[in-house]
């Protein structure tokens, strides 16, 4: 896995965005993204789309502090 | 008394002491603005908290408001307050670094929201702070402008991003400033140094002028030595600006007002999962006590679960890691030797996150706020963790441009407590409550509902008034 994310990081930089880096540490960030995806498919199934778009905004005023 | 002295006497004031005393005619604003500048000669050489300081305009500036308040003018309630900021915010004509090499030669032609606001209160900025570059460092490393130092022990980290805005207010350089938080970048400096520092709900505060670090999860908010300090400062930057239409136009109130000290029958939170896993044992201990702390003030503990905090923390590392890919991706094509080695090397992964992942993680946001209003803020006030699980590193251990080994992985464990609240977007005040057994701060950090700004201020306060570990200043090695 961290063999194939470290080449796949480096090939979707280049082609989508046309950035090639090559130092230690991109190496080792790199291989941390195999835990995010390991936490998105520990998140699957979890919570569902909404229906509604600006769910976020919408979030903060329904949970919002009120006046006692 | 001598010089030194009577610097000192001046600089151990709070923010609100300053103001008042200025207000009442005990001292005077270049009084104030020569012992801010005076303290920065002596000590900064040992912290390295400043980036530019501008002493000839900030004492023109003191002449000016002093002049005013001889005739009973005073512009606002930081009247003739030195202040100094992280060096992000824009002013218009002056340089604006960001913290990098490659914004050296960057002159923005407008002025931040905040800090016009700030001085339009009658505050005087005397320069700009030192900063991880481009924000995004939790340690306050910078290849650039040179590491920031912890004044109580200067081989450790500040914390960052506002590396500079919590060596210096914990240094006693200056009354307030600055930071901006998007992961932890005011509450982790605020913690590591020893100071207050808030993020107030997402949008509660103008982020025109900021420089973007992650659209999201980006907030400005101050640091300073108390609770109330924090409140009069975030009650004048707070609220709706016509130049950054995501800023709220909720309602601002007298946070400072609220603070009374009562937190009888204040249902706290301590969360049973995540905010503790391996928690190192003084941090631990300190915690405890500042809970008796405020239990003995009346109010009532409650122990409970947070939901979704696992799906939190992938969605909250994936929002600002792409966000902020996304508004370096020029530089990175056509400069990345201009970045540190750590810089870039964060920026480049995110180039490769699908974008599935980060709408994914922007339409959760929503959900999850509202499953924790029902989870959480249904049986509690506020909720309080740790606003670091470790004790203050050093910054040879965290240092990943030199290789150190587990430095990657330590900066994600700095702030794995303060990011999970960005992407929450709640209000969160970082409050010391100790020192570890070399002598360098402990904080803790509280939560409340959306625009509690008040509520979790107050709590901060509350536990100020029966401790004093924000009135202890460090000596430093000058």
């Amino acid at each position: 896995m961290s063999k194939d994310i470290e080449r796949q990081v480096e090939e979707q930089a280049e082609v989508w965005s046309g950035i090639a880096l090559s130092n230690a540490a991109s190496h080792d960030f790199a291989r941390g993204l195999a835990e995010t995806v390991r936490g998105f498919e520990r998140a699957r199934g979890q919570l569902v789309f909404e229906d509604e778009p600006s769910s976020f905004e919408a979030a903060l005023q329904e949970t919002k502090e009120r006046e006692r | 008394m001598t010089a030194i002295k009577e610097c000192e006497a001046l600089t151990h004031l709070t923010l609100t002491q300053a103001s008042d005393a200025v207000r009442n005619g005990e001292v005077t604003s270049v009084a104030l603005t020569k012992a801010a500048l005076d303290a920065f000669k002596i000590g900064n050489a040992t912290i390295n908290a400043s980036i530019a300081l501008d002493p000839e305009e900030a004492l023109e500036t003191a002449e000016g408001l002093d002049k005013l308040r001889k005739v009973g003018r005073l512009l606002g309630p930081l009247h003739g307050v030195p202040l100094a900021h992280k060096d992000m915010y824009y002013r218009a004509g002056k340089p604006c670094t960001c913290g990098s090499k490659i914004r050296l030669p960057f002159r923005p032609t407008y002025t931040a929201t905040a800090i016009k606001r700030l001085e339009e209160a009658g505050s005087i900025t005397i320069g700009s702070l030192n900063m991880a570059e481009f924000a995004q460092n939790p340690t306050g490393h910078n290849a650039h402008f040179g590491d920031c130092h912890n004044p109580w022990h200067v081989d450790h980290c500040t914390g960052g991003s506002s590396s500079g805005s919590g060596a210096a207010v914990a240094a006693r350089f200056i009354y307030g400033a600055l930071g901006s938080d998007t992961g932890g970048s005011i509450r982790l400096p605020a913690s590591m140094c020893g100071v207050t520092g808030i993020k107030g709900t997402q949008t509660r505060v103008s982020r025109f002028g900021a420089m973007p670090l992650s659209f999201s999860a980006d907030n400005v908010g101050p640091l300073a030595r108390t609770a109330r300090d924090c409140a009069r400062l975030m009650r004048i930057i707070a609220g709706h600006d016509l130049s950054d239409p995501t800023s709220s136009t909720e309602p601002v109130s007298n946070y400072e007002a609220a603070l009374d000290g009562d937190v009888r029958g204040l249902r706290i939170g301590i969360a049973t999962n995540f905010f503790f896993d391996g928690v190192d044992s003084e941090v631990l201990t300190a915690f405890d006590v500042a809970m008796n702390v405020l239990e003995a003030r009346g109010g009532k503990i409650v122990r409970l679960e947070v939901p979704h905090i696992d799906a939190v923390n992938t969605y909250a590392s994936v929002l600002s890691r792409v966000e902020g890919a996304t508004i370096h991706a020029q530089w990175m094509r056509e400069r990345p030797e201009d970045y540190s080695v750590h810089l870039a090397g964060r920026l480049y992964a995110g180039y490769a996150i699908p974008a599935v992942y980060y709408v994914e993680a922007l339409s959760r946001r929503g959900p999850i706020l509202r499953a924790l209003g029902k989870d959480v803020f249904g049986k509690v006030d506020v909720f309080a963790t740790p606003t670091i699980r470790m004790k203050v590193p050093t910054l040879a251990a965290t240092d990943i441009d030199a290789g150190a080994p587990g430095a990657i992985e330590a900066f994600g464990a700095i702030s794995a407590n303060t990011r999970a609240i960005n992407y929450m977007g709640l209000p969160s005040v970082s409050v010391p409550c100790g020192f570890d057994s070399k002598g360098l701060p402990i904080g803790f950090q509280i939560q409340g509902r959306p625009f509690a700004e008040a509520k979790v201020l107050k709590v901060a306060d509350a536990y100020q008034r029966d401790t004093n570990w924000h009135e202890r200043s460090p000596i430093l090695d000058s």
